[in-house]
């Protein structure tokens, strides 16, 4: 890798960081979900300071260009996400229904009661 | 024996009035139960003013959603029998005492446009979409169906408490009620049924997502690993 890339990432991986604590700090982020951006963003950190790690692992795997074992490894991680959040959101959903029927069974329980 | 009426409305309030006074003039014992999908039109005025228990919902949900909510207030309240009743006039109160006595002898019981000629004229596309629905029920209920899409049912108690958990809140939920009910080991039987045209209102099918529909329900099926065979 580069040089400028290099420093490119490190910028990056230190303004995610940087970004995520302060989120969590808000409170604008749950502790659960900054845990996991957490963990990326030290890894984008480590690789930025040693890239010989990719390099090194991208060898092993017979992969040419390193950039790529990167790139696997990104969209990896994001499709999992993804998937994650659909996950939650059925949930979600879910839990949403159920509370529109308490609430609606509440209303109607009040109404009857005045 | 306690027998209410469980009408969906989203924004019926034109023909809403008929509908409950018919079935108030024929069976004035009934519980009638508006559930009122997130209205705008005053729905739920409506049936507060005909003295129906009116249960509103603060935004649409959707009609399998209204009807899981009038499932669960008819177990909340012990209710032994319950049929759903279009808001929008398309059924015949006259026709509820068959539905009702049908019940006599299975679980939940079906009130069918197809079973026998009543002239109920359908378009094209949705008459090859309800055909291949009957085929798919077919397959994995081990049952004929001849209207898996006819919203003019009857249950009693069991079914009603399966349904106030487990009803499916997605649309063409009364396809995939009858394969949850079949799924759970209930009798269900089917009887003709006369049915009018909708006195107001927009029909709720759009052809162009009735493709994503099917999908949906293709994997619901698949998803549904314990198939059980009748006996």
């Amino acid at each position: 890798m580069s040089s400028s890339t290099h420093i490119l990432i490190a910028v990056l991986a230190l303004g995610a960081l940087f970004l995520i604590v302060r989120l969590v700090r808000l409170k604008a982020l749950k502790a659960k979900y900054s845990i996991l951006w957490l963990t990326v963003g030290t890894a984008l950190a480590v690789i930025s300071a040693v890239p010989q790690i990719l390099d090194w692992t991208a060898e092993k795997l017979d992969i040419w260009y390193q950039p790529t074992l990167f790139l696997l490894l990104a969209i990896g991680f994001l499709l999992l996400l993804a998937m994650h959040f659909s996950y939650e959101l059925s949930r979600m959903e879910n839990r949403i229904r159920i509370l529109v029927e308490e609430i609606s069974l509440l209303k109607e329980k009040l109404e009857k009661d005045d | 024996m306690e027998t209410a009426a469980i009408i969906p409305a989203f924004n019926e309030a034109e023909s809403l009035p008929n509908v409950i006074s018919e079935i108030k003039g024929l069976f004035p014992d009934h519980l009638i139960i508006v559930v009122d999908d997130g209205s705008t039109d005053g729905t739920a005025d409506i049936a507060k003013e005909f003295g129906c228990v009116c249960l509103s919902m603060p935004f649409n949900l959707g009609i399998g959603g209204a009807l899981r909510l009038g499932f669960r207030y008819c177990m909340d309240r012990g209710i032994d029998c319950a049929y759903q009743f279009d808001a929008d006039g398309q059924h015949d109160p006259t026709q509820i005492s068959s539905l009702l006595s049908e019940l006599e002898h299975s679980d939940m019981a079906v009130g069918s446009r197809f079973a026998t000629d009543c002239s109920y004229e359908v378009g094209q596309s949705r008459k090859a979409a309800m055909n291949f629905l009957r085929f798919l029920v077919r397959i994995y209920t081990g049952q004929r169906f001849t209207d898996t899409s006819s919203g003019f049912r009857a249950f009693r108690k069991p079914v009603i408490k399966l349904f106030a958990k487990e009803y499916p809140v997605e649309y063409m939920d009364s396809v995939e009620a009858l394969l949850i009910a079949s799924k759970n080991g209930f009798k269900i039987s089917e009887i003709p049924v006369k049915m009018r045209e909708r006195s107001a209102g927009q029909p709720s099918n759009r052809n162009f997502r009735l493709i994503y529909y099917f999908l949906r329900l293709l994997i619901v099926l698949l998803a549904s690993t314990h198939k059980k065979k009748k006996d």
